[in-house]
């Protein structure tokens, strides 16, 4: 069988499969506002004064950086059912997942913002009397979001295209469904191919609009 | 009143201030001079509580703020405002409500009032036509201007510059001394580190001569000025003049 008919074989399949993509998209969506926010909150507890927190929160970065998401995932949605009897939705177990692994790449990534604003804004609002919650959250970390939006972009996009690992638990994503329709079929390269365009198609349309959002950030430049 | 009472500051190994003890009266303008390292900075940041001094006492207002909690901290702060050598304005915020965040935020004014104060604050410093701008558009004699009235937003009773001119261009030096003479004219309180002689012979009731971390000469500016007693201030103002 050539390229072509093979296409035309799964044909009707095509919209499933690129449907997949508004999954694909929840999870991560979902999985980035739920790691910012949990970013958020490790950075501030890092950079903090209380060192049972910053020590908290490096241990907590450091266990989900130093093993393998796709053991991660397999923890949450097969292990610790079996260990609470509690039954989680595969959907339910991918979010979790991602939010909480997200939440530690973010957190550094947060850190590194905060960081890297000048000191003398916390001086400046100091001196004003400015309350410490009230400083993090009108003065600095608006100042340091600025600064890490590319990396912030980085990381969503590599939580959509990471996201394909929730195939492996049978959430319907774009990558699962191209197995599923490969497997219909026992036909692999036309489903794959056309989710691989798509993951490109989607990865491209958020570079472009991470740039737009990054070039309005900076009108106060 | 502001009165500083032994005070030692050390970073380290490095004691910055030695037994530093001084006062400055409500109205007073008082300039605090000396060569680069001498712990002039250093001083004004210990009395806005920006550095924790190693030993001493400051008051204000015949409060210690040196053993003072986190609410009653903010309460000084609100009295006594600081202008910095870098400005330090709010770069994502603009002019405007660079000068209005604070009040409504530390003070609970309204968003009304604060506004209003702001628009009067910078008509003040000359610069109205600028209150939407962000301060990336400012020049830095426009900039230090819109740092000295975000700090008179709060309505401070002391104002503390440190080294308010230094970072500037010199043609724009002269701006931000006139908004700080029209200030002194109006009986603020200021404690001043600076390199501006001139500003200091005109405008000062009193200048402290610090070196190495000590105070060597408190004086008039005629008295400084004209015979200075040690020799390290002689030694300075040969330098300086």
């Amino acid at each position: 069988m050539d390229i072509f008919s093979g296409f035309s074989l799964i044909a009707h399949s095509i919209p499933y499969i690129v449907n997949g993509v508004w999954t694909t998209l929840e999870i991560a969506l979902v999985s980035a506002i739920s790691g910012m926010i949990l970013g958020i909150l490790l950075s501030l507890c890092k950079i903090g004064r209380i060192k049972i927190l910053a020590w908290l929160a490096d241990f907590y970065t450091s266990i989900f950086r130093g093993t393998p998401l796709i053991l991660q995932l397999t923890i949450v949605y097969f292990a610790t059912p079996q260990l609470i009897g509690y039954d989680i939705s595969a959907f339910l177990a991918a979010v979790i997942t991602f939010g909480f692994n997200s939440g530690a790449y973010m957190s550094e990534i947060i850190r590194s913002g905060i960081n890297a604003v000048d000191k003398g804004q916390f001086e400046a609002a100091g001196a004003l009397g400015v309350p410490y919650g009230a400083m993090m959250k009108d003065i600095i970390l608006p100042q340091a979001i600025k600064k890490i939006l590319p990396a912030m972009m980085n990381e969503f996009i590599t939580l959509t295209k990471e996201s394909a690992i929730v195939s492996t638990i049978g959430v319907l994503d774009l990558m699962r469904r191209a197995q599923v329709v490969a497997a219909e079929n026992s036909l692999y390269f036309p489903p794959l191919i056309v989710s691989f365009v798509v993951y490109y198609i989607l990865v491209m349309i958020l570079t472009i609009l991470g740039r737009l959002f990054e070039r309005r950030m900076s009108r106060s430049d | 009143m502001i009165k500083v009472e032994q005070l030692h500051k050390s970073f380290g190994n490095n004691e910055v201030l030695k037994d530093i003890s001084l006062e400055i009266k409500k109205g007073d303008v008082v300039a605090i001079i000396g060569p680069s390292g001498s712990g002039k900075s250093t001083l004004l940041r210990c009395i806005n509580l920006l550095e924790t001094p190693t030993q001493g006492h400051i008051f204000i207002d015949d409060q210690n703020v040196t053993t003072i909690n986190n609410r009653n901290m903010i309460k000084i702060r609100e009295k006594v405002g600081m202008v910095f050598q870098h400005f330090h304005l709010f770069p994502h915020k603009t002019v405007l409500e660079n000068l209005t965040y604070a009040p409504v935020k530390v003070k609970n004014k309204t968003k009304q009032e604060a506004v209003q104060k702001a628009e009067e604050l910078l008509k003040r410093v000359g610069l109205s036509e600028k209150a939407e701008a962000y301060p990336s558009r400012l020049s830095g004699g426009q900039k230090q201007r819109v740092a000295i009235a975000r700090a008179l937003a709060m309505e401070p009773e002391y104002l503390l510059f440190d080294e308010p001119t230094s970072a500037l261009d010199p043609e724009m030096v002269k701006e931000v001394l006139d908004v700080m003479m029209d200030l002194a004219k109006q009986g603020m309180t200021m404690a001043v580190v600076t390199h501006e002689m001139g500003f200091a012979r005109m405008v000062a009731d009193k200048v402290i001569f610090m070196d190495q971390g000590q105070i060597l000469e408190v004086a008039s500016p005629e008295e400084f000025f004209s015979h200075p007693k040690t020799d390290r201030a002689k030694d300075f103002l040969e330098k300086v003049l």
